[in-house]
């Protein structure tokens, strides 16, 4: 039996958010495929149900990706997008789950670098964890 | 509804370096719900295979289509021109899968892992395409062909000869009596009051001399110019010699900078809590170090900031004037800098990072600033388009377009932004004027489509979506409802994701349909 993979989500933007992937994939360079991208007009449409979906859902982390905060196609769309993480975060914290599961990045679409490390620093984030467990990662 | 899908899978770009096994692929396909028919195909953008994959769609009595071409962007627009006019398939009934970006390329090296990613990917997309609904897209027509240019300047001016050239009507509101030669209708001593309407379609209430006129126009380029600040600000004030950055890059050009240390700072107005410099002053003042430094290496060439913008490229740049030696110095307008009163050639900061006051000498002070024209204010507030901290209109995001701001239709060039040296803002006129161009080209306005849309008996009016859309798109109605401006929605979402009564939604990215695709794609191997 192979091991446990990790499950990794993205939601990531339409606008440079793709781009940011388009451009990763195109640098030779690979990544662990344990991610899954589920694509939005913009990073300030995804609702903290999104996020906590894909959790119950089995990702062992989500990741939301979008435009730089001062450059984004919708203008304030990812610093909504952020303040949704943030919440999210919160939220996870209470019910004592981790909240680094789950992290908000921004990109350009010149950053072709930047993809690579979201997926590993996200990767690192779920091996450690693990699955969620219910009633929280220490109560075990 | 009926849902019958046709799926598409071109194995020429599927296939990449052979990774993927496009037999599997398709027949994971074809067990997926709703999939009428699957069709393997080389070159999918030929029009031979175009002609025989729409009459398949046709025979098979497909309502929507999934495509597997190389890359969403490269597809060609024919297939899809072939599936909407031939086909009569809904042009939001059509989606595209990449999986050459998401799949092939950055897991060539493992094709096992890969194969069963695509098919996840394949499976969601179905899924996905399954929960779509038909949508329908609106025509207005524009009642003008007229550009109103805002500003008669080098970038004004250019822009309106560039437009008129090709056929616009042009109206230049110039705010001075100068005397000028200017296509089409030259408002002078007039001034934009109130905007109303959208992209294609607005109209303008002029202050013209002494009297008021209403103005229809299609599209408009704010070309207001701004200038340099002169810098009025505590530190202007105790060093008269203090000089903006544009001034320091004349004495370095022409050699005059006196021999000396170099110190520049964010502000001239330190104490201040507005006016500190915008993104690109930074670079400038971040470039201008550095040619001061490899002019005189033996110089101290100092950098005192409140908060370091240097993103994307420019931290490159950041990081290479602190090899050459430059010292950057972080402060806050809590203990800004001052000079010092015993010798009026030294600056007192307490520098942040090393939590000590310091003393630093100089011979040449300058200061990154750029306050612009103050009449941005009215017209940003006219527009509804955002203006940044220093008074400069900011455009929409690059990949926009440079001289674009985030509202259609509306266009800024030269130093209505920041200040800019006179070739660049023509460039930017030009830019301007054949954008214009382009935006009213088609006579008509497009919208709707994947738009927001209020269920009113969810609605608690609580004006959470009206204060979030950056588009000013959604409104209180005359029933006490959120109502959405379909021409003014970009369908980006954010009123649906803030919603807290969950009464806004989304077109084809709505809650639902956002779940189906997120569980189907978790169901998959991994
Ligand atoms: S955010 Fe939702 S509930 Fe509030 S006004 Fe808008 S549609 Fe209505
Ligand atoms: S989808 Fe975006 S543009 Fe449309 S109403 Fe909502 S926030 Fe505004």
């Amino acid at each position: 039996m192979s091991e446990r993979r990790p499950k990794i989500v993205g939601f990531c933007c339409e606008k440079h958010g793709m781009d940011c992937v388009t451009l990763a994939a195109r640098s030779e360079r690979q990544y662990d495929s344990s991610v899954r991208l589920i694509q939005v007009p913009c990073t300030g449409r995804v609702d903290g149900i999104h996020i906590l979906e894909a959790l119950e859902n089995g990702a062992d982390s989500v990741f939301v990706l979008g435009c730089l905060e001062k450059n984004c196609y919708y203008d304030t769309g990812s610093i909504e997008g952020r303040k949704r993480v943030e919440y999210v975060k919160g939220m996870l914290a209470e019910t004592g789950i981790e909240p680094e599961r789950v992290e908000m990045f921004n990109a350009s679409s010149s950053m072709a670098w930047k993809f690579h490390d979201i997926v590993s620093s996200m990767k690192d984030v779920a091996e450690r964890l693990g699955p969620i467990r219910p009633g929280g990662g220490d109560s075990e | 509804m009926k849902r019958k899908i046709q799926v598409v899978i071109c194995r020429v770009c599927s296939q990449g370096v052979p990774v993927l096994d496009v037999d599997k692929l398709a027949k994971t396909a074809a067990e997926a719900p709703y999939v009428g028919s699957v069709v393997t195909v080389d070159y999918a953008c030929q029009s031979k295979t175009i002609s025989s994959i729409v009459e398949d769609a046709k025979t098979k009595e497909a309502d929507r289509v999934l495509v597997v071409p190389c890359s969403k962007k490269d597809v060609s627009p024919s297939l899809f021109q072939a599936y909407v006019r031939r086909g009569k398939i809904n042009e939001f009934l059509i989606e595209t899968v990449d999986l050459t970006n998401e799949v092939i390329l950055p897991h060539r090296e493992d094709p096992t892992r890969a194969q069963e990613k695509a098919e996840a990917r394949l499976a969601a997309a179905i899924a996905r395409l399954a929960a779509l609904e038909p949508l329908e897209k609106h025509e207005e027509p524009m009642r003008t062909k007229n550009l109103v240019v805002i500003g008669a300047g080098v970038a004004g001016l250019e822009a309106a000869q560039v437009a008129a050239g090709h056929g616009l009507h042009t109206i230049l509101i110039e705010k001075t009596d100068r005397t000028l030669k200017a296509p089409g209708v030259l408002l002078s001593k007039s001034r934009l009051l109130r905007a109303k309407g959208h992209g294609g379609n607005f109209e303008l209430v002029i202050e013209a001399g002494e009297k008021e006129e209403t103005l229809e126009c299609a599209v408009i380029v704010v070309a207001s110019g701004g200038d340099w600040s002169q810098g009025k600000g505590s530190l202007t004030r105790s060093c008269k010699e203090a000089m903006p950055l544009f001034r320091l890059k004349d004495s370095i050009d022409s050699g005059t900078l006196p021999s000396g240390p170099v110190v520049i700072v964010d502000t001239p107005d330190p104490k201040g809590s507005t006016m500190k410099a915008q993104d690109f002053a930074w670079d400038d003042a971040l470039d201008l170090a550095m040619i001061a430094k490899r002019a005189s290496p033996e110089t101290d060439v100092t950098l005192i900031f409140q908060e370091m913008r240097a993103s994307g490229l420019s931290e490159l740049t950041y990081k290479e004037a602190a090899q050459l030696g430059i010292r950057f110095i972080r402060y806050d307008n809590k203990s800004p800098p001052t000079i010092d009163e015993k010798d009026s050639k030294r600056l007192i900061v307490k520098d942040l990072a090393q939590d000590e006051v310091v003393s630093l000498r100089f011979s040449t002070l300058s200061y990154a600033s750029i306050p612009a024209n103050p009449d941005n204010i009215g017209i940003a507030d006219a527009l509804r388009i955002p203006i940044s901290l220093d008074g400069g209109i900011r455009r929409g995001s690059m990949q926009r377009g440079p001289v674009t701001t985030p509202r259609p239709g509306v266009f800024v060039c030269g130093s209505a932004m920041f200040p800019k040296p006179e070739a660049v803002a023509r460039a930017e006129g030009k830019a301007a004027g054949i954008l214009a161009t382009q935006f009213v080209a088609s006579g008509t306005v497009e919208y709707g489509g994947a738009v927001a849309e209020v269920t009113p008996e969810k609605c608690s009016a609580c004006l959470t979506c009206v204060r979030t859309c950056p588009y000013e798109a959604p409104f209180i109605g005359a029933a006490g409802k959120a109502e959405v401006r379909t021409q003014l929605c970009q369908g980006c979402g954010m009123c649906a994701g803030i919603c807290p009564s969950k009464a806004i939604d989304i077109h084809n990215y709505t809650d639902e349909q956002l779940s189906i695709e997120t569980e189907a794609y978790l169901r998959g191997g991994f």
